[in-house]
């Protein structure tokens, strides 16, 4: 168990260097799905996939043998409904929580705005809760599982484990696979369509001299 | 430095990050924001109201403040690790939206990304390289959430381009 400045250190590390890498690629999340659904273009979707499946397959490896801190987190209906409403203030803003801190790094004061809102948005959702104590706390935060009318339960990698006696490693790889095949047709749809833009290209640069010629006579 | 010259390619960035972040979920637990997101609302408004702040059962029941919350200490990270990043590559600079619209789009996007965290009790990072890679049921439902969010934010987003 390490000493609570020693996590600070840690995770003060691992976010300096997440920073660096992230202003250094650009990479962002809201662009990742934005643009994919905007402007069918897939840089930093790509990425997010990449992430996912290695995640996917070291989170589950380690959870196999009983490693690692996973969020003993059950959900409920709040979580689909909370994520719906971050995922249009993200397209709003123009930048999700990483973004807003790499951006206000950058010197962005849009980005910084839109953080000090995010903090302003999570104040008043403390006004509500504290005045309609909904919804429940996940166990993450309170240490007990909820299971009031409107919360569907916790299961992750490692209760199926238990409940299937199966590695979960093996669901992992499943999931992998999943991931593996939305990246490969992303990668298919993108050759698909630069060789539309050389097919384009060319009969531009063909028909042109024609053109000319036309216009001459 | 050839680094700060050249932009790196996201893949090889998030991959990278990805392998940290394994690091980091057998240690501590998996990269997040909003939690410490929250603990810094919850510091601010006690150094704003003091004690006051405990009135409301939320700040004692789901978010006792404590400073020495390490989720607060990666977002600070990825701001440092930014501006080292964009300094170094001369890439810093002040930048200021310019239209009314942006800073009221901004303004709304902010509290609808904040209060929407804290509704679900989640951010868009848990979701994606959190909960969905230890298969977490809540990975997928918000996951699902934000995808529909998402479309319906990008749906608006384009009326209002093409209303300008």
């Amino acid at each position: 168990m390490m000493s609570p400045v020693a996590e600070c250190f840690v995770a003060f590390l691992f976010g300096s260097v997440a920073g660096l890498l992230m202003q250094r690629s650009r990479f962002c999340n809201t662009a990742a799905l934005r643009d994919a659904i905007m402007f069918k273009t897939y840089r930093n979707t790509k990425a997010m996939l990449a992430a996912m499946m290695i995640l996917t397959l070291g989170f589950t490896g380690f959870m196999s043998l009983g490693a690692g801190h996973p969020l003993q987190f059950d959900v409920g209906l709040n979580t689909f409904a909370g994520l719906f409403l971050f995922g249009i203030g993200m397209v709003f803003a123009g930048a999700c929580t990483v973004s807003t801190w790499v951006k206000t790094g950058e010197g962005n004061l849009g980005a910084l705005w839109a953080l000090i809102f995010t903090f302003v948005g999570m104040f008043l959702f403390s006004l509500v809760w504290s005045a309609s104590w909904w919804p429940p706390a996940p166990q993450t935060m309170t240490g007990q599982i909820n299971a009031p009318a409107l919360q569907l339960g916790f299961a992750n990698a490692q209760t199926l484990q238990q409940k299937f006696g199966v590695p979960a490693i093996v669901f992992g790889l499943v999931q992998f696979a999943v991931l593996f095949g939305l990246y490969r047709a992303i990668l298919k749809r993108e050759r698909a369509h630069h060789a539309e833009h050389v097919k384009h290209q060319q009969e531009h640069a063909k028909g042109k001299p024609v053109e000319t010629a036309v216009q001459n006579a | 430095m050839e680094f700060f010259k050249k932009t790196l390619d996201p893949i090889i960035a998030l991959s990278a990050i990805a392998v940290l972040d394994i690091f980091m979920f057998l240690i501590m637990g998996a990269w997040t924001v909003g939690g410490g997101e929250t603990m810094m609302t919850g510091l601010i408004a006690k150094a704003a109201i003091g004690d006051e702040l405990e009135r409301l059962p939320f700040w004692n029941i789901v978010f006792p403040v404590h400073g020495d919350y390490w989720k607060i200490y990666i977002s600070l990270g990825m701001l440092f690790g930014a501006f080292v990043g964009a300094v170094l590559s001369k890439e810093f600079y002040w930048r200021v939206p310019r239209h009314l619209s942006e800073w009221v789009l901004i303004t709304l996007g902010g509290l609808l990304m904040g209060f929407g965290i804290r509704l679900a009790y989640i951010c868009n990072v848990s979701t994606f390289f959190g909960l969905m890679p230890e298969m977490n049921m809540g990975g997928y439902l918000a996951m699902s959430g934000i995808l529909a969010g998402a479309w319906v934010g990008s749906l608006i987003y384009k009326k209002l381009l093409e209303a300008e």
